[in-house]
């Protein structure tokens, strides 16, 4: 008796203890994340522009929205952005860690050498493609020349910049994936593999068979961040293309980038809240896909 | 008892960080300035800022902006916005200013310039007029004023027999089509005309002086854009032909270039006429630059029974409203608009001042041979419209007129969804 009534106070203490120290970490939750999403979200239902009188606008944002063409296309860009850049990412990630994973004498130095792409800032990653696309003197054009070709100008078409972007997206992005799905790789048990080799499966079958369905939930987490990343992309895109050519690579956080500074907030804000849902909407299909892997396997 | 636990000094701690990151401190002799570009620049204005504490005895410190003027203006818009009483003054681009008296963020300049003795008259007056004031109130002053200019190169033009630089479109044309087919024979990479095409607000700038060259322009006739106009159509077409019929000016013009690239390709001894900025000359006239005393500057040229028109551009300091230290901001301001420091303006950065006293500097003449054609071209300046919703009618004639230069719109099309939306912009900003 007397025991259990020490214990019960010592539970009641630690949890005090517990809520003082979750105190600071749940305030920095709410302050620096909560109150500016729901600031946003109340924004967008304003007619806030600094240069003239802040009045509701109820849904009047949202419905300019739906007839603004200049939306239609970024949404239509950043989409199509999303649906190849990232299943390209993630294969060729997967691939480069398969490559890391290979034990050999120059498995640190592969290692390295594959990260170092994400080590560099995007706006660095930016200006490096920039100058590989130039037209007078890019290293792109002077492969094309060797092979007998007249120079051509990358960004200057939809297409062609779109493919520019994906490019160095996927550059920059790969080791990223790698890494993850290598973390994926280090945690599958070897004698599963020393099991199927007894069995005489072949390294193709082993992969499909026993590397690939262990990685479904490290590479369902690998295509959350990519995807959601993908959603939101911006510096890559202003320096590469500042949007252009005609607007045709404008992403959605482009766009409301330049409502912000031009002072319309509370239009800015309808975009943030459009690129929000779609990052939760995207989220739950995937961890919607990861929960399905984990019940089959 | 609490204080003694171990626990309870870490739990003091992490909560101590959180409060200590918030907080500020203000001075009361110090006046913050916002300024950003080069870095040349940068070290031009931490100069000016120690003298001006040596001569006015107040500290005058430097918020470090970046060199990109969309993000500059986006630091400023910030603190604006939160009512910040720091920056106290800043610098704007003529676009901007506009937006930011609109919202009621500038201080009014004029009673401080009576009691400051700085009488308005010293400055580019069609500057002050067209750039500075807004709703009859004075609410910036130019540090320094741009205006577009043609760059040419002497000694090719006199290889080939000609006397000076074109003075319309059309002699522009027929003079680079000759010299860059007898030049491309030995420089592959040699191009006729380069000048700013790529998405952003200088190809605005670019299409005001091809249209205002023959008589057309962007003009808000009772608040609505008029923009579809045959004189416009006329000059956009031309930009288009210059890139795509005549060659003459290279196919990353409507993608990546912008002012640096195309002072490049000039500067790389790659191009017989360059449309850029004043700033362009020091760096041409540089001692490791290829083409040292064989650049010549001109007007633009003009459209048959047009006047040559140059952009007005160029950077103007601001008084900011929640400024707590007004007054004293207000004496920097005159500081870095005395004679003196504008005239070191011009010598060391070859920026040009919006004064006009400074043009008559023997100094000031030895740095800038061609004084007197920037003095006639900021007579022929064409300002953007000075409305606050400005920046979003630029983002769609960007969009629309790179549409146009690469060839991914027909003329016709982009004229009329080009008005249409503008005329969307205007009905969405402006007070009813």
């Amino acid at each position: 008796m007397k025991n259990m009534s020490k214990k019960q106070r010592n539970i009641s203490s630690d949890s005090l203890w517990i809520a003082g120290f979750l105190f600071p970490g749940i305030a920095f939750l709410v302050i620096f994340i909560l109150i500016p999403v729901f600031g946003t979200l109340f924004t967008s239902l304003v007619s806030d522009i600094t240069f003239m009188k802040r009045q509701w606008a109820g849904l009047d944002n949202y419905i300019r929205l739906f007839n603004d063409s200049a939306f239609r296309q970024s949404l239509g860009f950043t989409i199509l952005f999303i649906l190849v850049s990232v299943p390209l990412e993630t294969v060729a990630g997967m691939g480069l860690a398969l490559l890391m994973h290979v034990k050999s004498p120059f498995r640190g130095v592969i290692r390295a050498i594959i990260l170092i792409p994400w080590a560099i800032p995007a706006a660095v990653t930016g200006r490096i493609w920039e100058v590989i696309y130039n037209v007078n003197y890019g290293l792109a054009n002077y492969l094309v020349s060797m092979a007998g070709f007249g120079p051509v100008n990358w960004l200057g078409t939809a297409s062609g910049a779109f493919i520019a972007i994906v490019l160095a997206d996927l550059w920059k992005t790969m080791p990223f994936v790698a890494i993850i799905i290598l973390a994926g790789l280090s945690s599958i048990p070897e004698t599963l593999y020393q099991q199927a080799r007894i069995d005489g499966a072949s390294f193709v079958r082993r992969f499909f068979s026993i590397t690939l369905p262990l990685l479904r939930p490290v590479i369902v987490v690998a295509l959350l961040f990519r995807t959601i990343d993908a959603l939101r992309i911006f510096d890559l895109i202003y320096i590469l293309t500042s949007g252009g050519p005609g607007g045709s690579t404008t992403s959605l956080s482009l766009l409301g980038y330049k409502y912000f500074i031009g002072g319309d907030y509370g239009y800015g804000s309808t975009l943030s809240v459009v690129i929000f849902l779609c990052a939760f909407l995207l989220s739950l299909v995937v961890i919607r896909l990861g929960r399905f892997s984990r019940e089959v396997s | 008892m609490f204080l003694s636990s171990k626990r309870g000094l870490l739990l003091l701690l992490t909560v101590l960080m959180l409060i200590i990151s918030c907080g500020g401190d203000s001075q009361d002799n110090t006046v913050v300035l916002a300024v950003g570009g080069a870095p040349s620049e940068i070290d031009f204005w931490e100069k000016t800022a120690s003298e001006c504490e040596e001569k006015t005895g107040i500290r005058l410190q430097l918020i470090r902006q970046p060199t990109d003027t969309d993000q500059r203006r986006q630091n400023l818009v910030t603190s604006l916005r939160a009512r910040k009483s720091t920056p106290d003054i800043f610098l704007m681009d003529v676009a901007w200013i506009a937006q930011f008296a609109a919202s009621e963020w500038l201080e009014p300049l004029e009673p401080y310039m009576k009691k400051h003795n700085l009488p308005v008259e010293s400055f580019f007056e069609p500057v002050v007029r067209q750039a500075d004031t807004y709703n009859d109130k004075l609410i910036a002053l130019p540090v320094y004023v741009d205006g577009g200019l043609l760059y040419y190169r002497k000694d090719l033009l006199q290889k080939y027999g000609y006397s000076g630089p074109p003075a319309t479109w059309d002699e522009l044309v027929s003079c680079a089509l000759k010299i860059t087919e007898e030049e491309r024979k030995k420089n592959r990479n040699f191009t006729g005309f380069v000048w700013q095409g790529a998405q952003y607000e200088g190809l605005v700038c670019n299409f005001l002086e091809f249209a205002g060259s023959n008589n057309g322009g962007l003009v808000l006739s009772e608040s609505q854009p008029v923009f579809d106009t045959e004189q416009n159509r006329i000059a956009v077409k031309f930009m288009r032909d210059l890139i795509h019929t005549h060659k003459l000016s290279p196919s990353n013009t409507y993608t990546n270039m912008k002012e640096e690239e195309v002072r490049l390709v000039f500067q790389n001894g790659n191009a017989l006429f360059e449309r850029n900025w004043p700033y362009a000359w020091k760096l041409h006239q540089a001692s490791d630059s290829p083409v040292k005393n064989k650049t010549g500057i001109s007007l633009l040229p003009h459209f048959e029974g047009g006047k040559p028109a140059a952009a007005l551009g160029g950077w103007h300091i601001g008084l900011s409203r929640f400024s707590k230290n007004k007054e004293k901001a207000f004496t920097c301001i005159g500081y870095i608009l005395s004679s003196e420091v504008q005239t070191k303006f011009v010598t060391s950065l070859g920026w040009n001042s919006g004064r006009v006293d400074i043009y008559d500097n023997v100094e000031v003449q030895k740095t800038i041979p061609h004084a007197e054609i920037l003095k006639s071209v900021f007579g022929h300046a064409v300002a953007r419209p000075l409305v606050p919703h400005y920046s979003y009618m630029s983002s769609v004639l960007q969009r629309y007129l790179n549409a146009v230069m690469a060839g991914r719109m027909e003329l016709d099309k982009a004229f009329t969804e080009c008005e249409s939306e503008l005329g969307k912009i205007v009905s969405q900003y402006s007070n009813q």
